[in-house]
């Protein structure tokens, strides 16, 4: 019961003509305002909502202040141990209606995968056991941040249902991590 | 090597510091000491000389602690060296010096870590040294440390013949796990074909039995495997994981610094070199990762001419690197070919596996240590530093037209964790410039981390990739097409590479690869609503795939998806609907021809799938239906509306909408013709066009405004005669799809 | 063991002082001086010192290597006939200027008798003198005043047939009509016979360890003396726009506002704002027994305390604590064993289990 009234649900309000609101999910809340103010700028057309979280559950007394969240992004440092595990806890208070489309993982610090290589195994296994899209991100640019943002802004609007034609869950079949099944092998000994 | 001859300008010098020596005894005297003061500054303008011959003559067991003389005269030294680099005699009293360890192993140490050349380490001071290795007297991070060094100057190193000739000596060290992989690094260097001997193999697989297939074994072995492959009969990964590191950390920016300054020195030819090639920085840089570096930097120019080796830098001219073809030696750092057009043209035309073995090596350790796995740093200089570095490696793989295997194993891992916009341009121009890759695990390596990259980016990413992609494509085909006149049916994929290919095996890549992109741009057309650029990079796309067996002699035909078809039909531009048409034409051509060469030959090998005419019957009708007949949305046109629908959207006439004078893309032109031909009617009645001979002028008028495709396609399908005998009704068949049908089978 | 250490050592430097002449240990003490002082700090440094002429000071050039530089200095000091007592005038300061090279220990003196208060310097340094030379032999001490009060003391410690070694200095610093002194570099041989002096030369009663030190000699006095931006305690939220941060668009939310700024004023509560002073490390003592479930019998057993040694240690240790807590590393209410480092003025502590005590 307590669980229940945690979660976070995608379908208890109802939508507003042309916004939509993005939860950006960061423990470390390095990168999530910037990409905000990026994706709040960006966009002209749309009123687009973003609501900043360090992890879920998300305080009960904002509910009604809460609009409809379009779509979750969680923000994970690879440089962090605490990162990972805070996306992990996290994922739980949200609705299986969510993962119909309307989550991603956002992974930064990748590329120095001396530190973290089986911390990014453990998030692409969440993320391909929870099919959803896993991106990466150069957060030490400018560009970079730019770059991630614009992409979720495109991810965005299909979620909220604002591209004709493309639903959430037609762009998360497409897009969903899938784990490569033994691709060093592969790599290792072609047959052919 | 007697001390005279190292040193002929310190006999001067040795005078002085003789009575030195002597007046220091007596310090009360005042006096005195005001001559030394004086003595003293006479001395300082050969500091050097004086400290260098303090290091060549100091005894064993010199006490170290409270020898100012000893830590000033080491002090001078370091700094000469950081600053300009010591000269050969230098470096060599330096050495013996560090190696003899006639201080503690500390101060040797000290000694090493600054010893950086200004041009050349002469090869006797290093034999020496490895002479005194051999000693054993040397604690063991002195001993690496000496190993790191030779590995970091190897190539100033100004002839390796004597290090070779003690071959047999160095390689002796490889049984000591500790310096095993520095001697590995250091004999995968050194080695010639005469080193490679049945004992060596058998110590180093001895020595693998231990240790594990460790890298560095791995490398060397491979490499005794290209000279002798009798010898060698271990298998090798096809690929290997990079086998030796970079061991320069210590020295890597004092060299850095003094290349710099050498090659600021120096003045180039320009004209062999590539185009990329950086013009020297003028602000200081922290880091060099990826710097490519000098070919064979700064020297040889003293290199007699006896030797029977030539050095690629000696070279400027094509017809110089003719002449000696057969005995040019590698540098050392085999990154330094990338940067010279004639190192990339001995390349190419040498074939040398050793070679290749190297520079494939160099370049993945390069792209792995450096840029995959370095350190994350934000900063413009880095970036620029890399993208330059990408870009280097993009031309050089264009010249030599062959992706590297290194580069492509690099791109599988980095597409994996690509944000898609790093790099982007280098890195899709790297990707269009892999091999072939088999079909088991295309899906996993390319199409899997693409397609995620893909869909989740803006448009103008989608278009790059179909871009790259076409452009692998057009790789893929023309190496087919090239190989398969050579060497028949059976393709070894690579010369270099253990994979080999049949043609089914190819077939099925290509076919998977084209099946992607058509899921690609159906889906990408969808979710972008029809993006005109979009749209275009799909039709280039096709315009390779529906030429594939008439262009390229690829007996496969693969039909674009409806997805890219009928965005393209009922497209707002006219040049989609005209390169639609072009495709078409083209598709026609190869199957025709196809058929043709079926009935000639009876091969087995040319089988074509009857969906395949199928489906391009029904396209063929629809297009004719839409553009010609007039009769869009009717059955069998491929877009069926149920006529209840298309009421309620009150246009009036809707069959026509779609045909060559409504169409939206041509709407303009028949205006444009409709006030040619009545200048006076102020009522615009399109439909007039459409009587008569109007309607051939209309259709000639448009072949005048260039669309040649869609003048291909008429002509190729539709019986121009029979539209003439019909008035009013501009064409009542076309000429059904005749030849290619689904009915005439191969087999009939 | 360690007194016959002692021993052999006292008579090594025995030998080889009295094998040197005065000059010889003054040159040492000079050479080591100088490598210590940085070359941009050079300049400064001699100019100070003022024992050079003007027209030698005006010829050294100090774009020069160092180690021609120090031979010309070294020359110059020769010429100029300078003592150990020069020299070490240099080195002092150096140390003024550069208080934070070594590692200072803060001393609280308690007991304070009725004219502790009005001491004067002058009374301090004759008395502070004649105590130690009463204590032991062949001490060199030098007494200096630095601006605002505070007195600087240079102590070189020798014994009955050992002249004193200039090598290894304590420094003491004090301000007068304050209970606090801080101590560098002091040997545990020659802790009583210091801590007496100043006993009896600031008129106090005893003197206890404070159990503070740090290298930042003016981040050791600071915490102690309250000198830094505190901010204490309330019960009301402050206003708003005293804390957030700059405003973004309205169209952005943090979810965790309130808590942000909770934890951020949580924070200034217990470390301090703004610029907070330097300490590098914090150091528990843990002397506690093994409680609760019995599955890790090898700790349980015996019900012997266990000792552990926990050191936070950083840069800015206080800026560290407050960022974790701030950003939610930390959990939000700081345990008083962090917070009372900015509270009590320590970073030592020694954390018993109740029941012992």
């Amino acid at each position: 019961m307590k669980l229940r009234t945690k979660m976070l649900k995608p379908f208890r309000k109802v939508p507003v003509l042309n916004a939509a609101n993005v939860l950006l999910v960061e423990n470390e809340e390095h990168l999530h305002s910037r990409l905000a103010d990026i994706i709040v700028q960006n966009e002209k057309d749309v009123n687009i909502t973003v609501r900043l979280a360090r992890k879920l559950p998300l305080p009960v007394e904002n509910q009604d202040s809460r609009p409809r969240i379009d779509l979750v992004v969680f923000i994970v440092n690879l440089m962090s141990e605490r990162s990972v595990q805070s996306a992990e806890q996290s994922v739980r208070y949200l609705d299986s209606g969510f993962f119909l489309g309307k989550v991603c993982f956002l992974v930064t610090g990748a590329r120095c995968l001396s530190v973290s290589s089986t911390r990014l195994l453990t998030v692409r296994k969440m993320a391909s056991s929870l099919h959803c899209p896993l991106l990466f991100a150069e957060d030490q640019t400018s560009e970079g941040v730019i770059a991630a943002a614009v992409r979720l802004l495109g991810i965005l609007k299909v979620a909220a249902g604002l591209v004709p034609f493309a639903t959430g869950l037609s762009l998360n079949s497409v897009t969903h991590c899938i784990l490569p099944s033994d691709l060093e092998q592969n790599l290792d000994s072609p047959t052919c | 090597m007697t001390e005279a001859s190292i040193l002929p300008g310190l006999a001067g010098a040795a005078d002085c510091s003789n009575e030195n020596d002597s007046s220091c005894s007596d310090i009360s005297n005042k006096s005195l000491r005001i001559a030394e003061n004086a003595k003293k500054k006479r001395q300082a303008e050969a500091p050097l000389l004086l400290a260098l011959k303090y290091f060549s003559q100091v005894k064993t067991g010199t006490p170290r602690n409270g020898n100012d003389e000893l830590y000033g005269y080491l002090e001078q030294v370091e700094r000469e060296a950081l600053a300009q680099g010591l000269a050969p005699e230098a470096v060599s009293i330096m050495l013996e010096f560090a190696m003899s360890l006639r201080m503690t192993s500390a101060i040797s140490s000290r000694v090493l870590r600054f010893l950086i050349p200004a041009s050349v380490v002469p090869q006797e001071a290093v034999v020496r040294g490895f002479s005194w290795l051999c000693m054993q007297k040397l604690s063991q991070p002195t001993q690496v440390l000496f190993l790191r060094w030779v590995l970091s100057m190897f190539d100033m190193i100004d002839s390796k013949d004597n290090l070779r000739a003690i071959y047999g000596f160095i390689f002796s060290f490889v049984i000591d796990e500790t310096m095993c992989p520095f001697i590995c690094h250091l004999l995968y260097l050194l080695t010639l074909k005469e080193h490679v001997k049945p004992f060596r193999v058998r110590k180093l697989l001895d020595i693998q039995g231990r240790m594990g297939k460790q890298p560095f074994l791995m490398q060397l072995l491979a490499l005794y495997k290209v000279f002798c492959p009798e010898m060698v009969t271990l298998t090798m990964p096809s690929k290997m994981k990079a086998g030796f590191k970079n061991h320069n950390s210590t020295w890597k920016v004092a060299l850095a610094a003094l290349r710099k300054r050498n090659i600021s020195k120096e003045t180039h030819s320009m004209e062999l070199t590539l185009g990329v090639r950086q013009h020297p920085h003028r602000r200081k840089r922290k880091f060099h990762h990826l710097l490519v570096p000098a070919l064979t930097p700064m020297m040889e120019s003293s290199r007699s001419n006896s030797r029977k080796g030539v050095c690629l830098q000696q070279l400027s001219s094509f017809a110089e690197l003719l002449d000696n073809l057969n005995s040019i030696e590698l540098p050392a750092q085999m990154g330094s070919l990338l940067s010279s057009a004639l190192a990339l043209h001995y390349l190419d035309c040498v074939q040398d596996e050793s070679a290749f073995l190297r520079l494939n090596f160099w370049l993945g350790h390069a792209l792995h240590e450096e840029f995959l796995f370095g350190p994350v740093d934000g900063s413009s200089e880095s970036m620029g530093e890399a993208a330059h570095f990408l870009s280097m490696l993009v031309s050089t793989q264009h010249f030599l037209q062959e992706g590297f295997s290194s580069t492509e194993g690099f791109l599988y891992k980095f597409l994996t964790m690509w944000d898609g916009f790093l790099h982007r341009p280098q890195i899709l121009e790297l990707l269009s410039d892999i091999p072939l890759v088999p079909s088991s695990y295309i899906k996993d390596v390319l199409f899997e981390p693409l397609m995620q990259l893909y869909f989740t980016s803006s448009v103008f990413f989608k278009c790059s990739v179909i871009e790259c992609l076409t452009s692998m494509l057009r790789k893929w085909l023309t190496w087919h097409s090239v190989c398969a006149q050579e060497e028949g049916l059976d393709i070894s994929l690579n010369n270099r590479s253990t994979m080999s290919l049949s043609l089914s095996g190819f077939l099925d890549s290509v076919l998977k690869l084209v099946q992607f992109v058509g899921r690609l741009t159906s889906v990408g057309l969808q979710l972008e609503r029809g993006h005109t650029l979009l749209l275009h990079h799909a039709l280039g796309f096709y315009e390779t795939v529906s030429d594939m067996f008439l262009k390229y002699s690829l007996p496969l035909f693969v039909m674009l998806p409806p997805g890219v078809f009928f965005p393209a039909l009922l497209a707002t531009d006219p040049v989609s609907i005209d390169r639609l048409g072009y495709i078409m034409f083209r598709y026609r051509q190869n199957l025709t021809s196809a058929k043709e060469q079926q009935k000639k030959q009876r091969e087995l090998s040319l089988h074509i799938n009857r969906s395949v005419y199928k489906e391009f019957n029904t396209y063929l009708v629809a297009m004719v239906a839409h553009l010609w007949n007039s009769k869009s949305f009717s059955p069998r046109t491929g877009i069926e509306v149920s006529e209840a629908l298309l009421e309620r959207t009150k246009v009036a006439d809707y069959s026509k909408s779609f045909d060559l004078i409504h169409h939206p893309a041509f709407l303009n032109y028949a205006i444009d013709f409709h006030q040619q031909c009545w200048p006076e009617r102020t009522d615009v009645d399109l439909n007039s066009i459409k009587v008569g001979k109007y309607w051939e002028w209309y259709v000639e008028f448009l072949f005048t405004q260039g669309f040649d495709g869609l003048r291909d396609f008429i002509k190729v399908n539709i019986n121009q005669a029979s539209a003439r005998q019909s008035i009013g009704q501009p064409l009542s068949q076309p000429t059904q799809p005749s030849q290619p049908t689904a009915v005439s089978s191969p087999s009939s | 063991m360690s007194l016959l250490f002692n021993i052999v050592i006292s008579v090594v430097l025995y030998v080889c002082f009295t094998s040197l002449n005065m000059d010889d240990v003054a040159r040492t003490l000079l050479q080591r001086t100088l490598r210590k002082i940085p070359t941009r700090k050079l300049e400064e440094t001699i100019k100070k010192w003022s024992h050079l002429s003007r027209r030698q000071q005006q010829s050294l050039n100090y774009t020069q290597s160092k180690w021609i530089l120090l031979q010309k200095l070294v020359s110059f000091c020769e010429d100029n006939e300078l003592t150990v007592r020069h020299v070490s005038e240099l080195e002092m300061i150096y140390c003024m200027e550069n208080p934070n090279l070594g590692t200072w220990k803060a001393c609280h003196l308690t007991d304070a008798e009725d004219d502790a208060t009005s001491l004067d310097l002058m009374c301090f340094k004759e008395q502070f003198k004649s105590h130690l030379a009463e204590l032991t032999r062949n001490v060199s001490i030098k007494i200096k005043k630095h601006e605002n009060e505070t007195i600087w003391i240079r102590i070189a410690w020798g014994e009955n047939f050992i002249k004193p070694n200039h090598l290894k200095p304590t420094y003491v610093v004090h301000d007068l009509q304050t209970p606090y002194v801080f101590i560098c570099n002091l040997s545990s041989k020659n802790k009583p016979l210091l801590y007496q002096t100043l006993v009896l030369a600031t008129k106090h009663g005893s003197i206890k360890d404070a159990h503070l030190s740090g290298r930042n000699l003016h981040a050791v006095r600071d915490l102690l003396m309250g000198n830094y931006h505190q901010t204490f305690p309330t019960n009301h939220q402050r206003p708003l726009e005293e804390m957030s941060p700059p405003p973004t668009h309205p169209n952005i939310e943090n979810e965790h506002k309130e808590h942000a700024e909770k934890r951020q004023q949580v924070a200034c509560e217990a470390f301090g704002e703004g610029k907070v002073p330097k300490l590098e490390t914090a150091t528990y003592t843990l002397e506690t027994r093994f409680r609760g479930g019995g599955s890790i019998d090898t700790l349980v057993d015996g019900e012997k305390p266990f000792r552990t040694v926990v050191q936070f240690a950083s840069t800015s240790l206080l800026e560290s604590l407050h960022h974790c807590v701030s950003s939610g590393i930390a959990d939000a209410p700081v345990s008083p064993l962090l917070s009372s480092i900015t509270q009590k003025g320590r970073n030592y502590f020694v954390i018993t289990d109740k029941a012992d005590r």
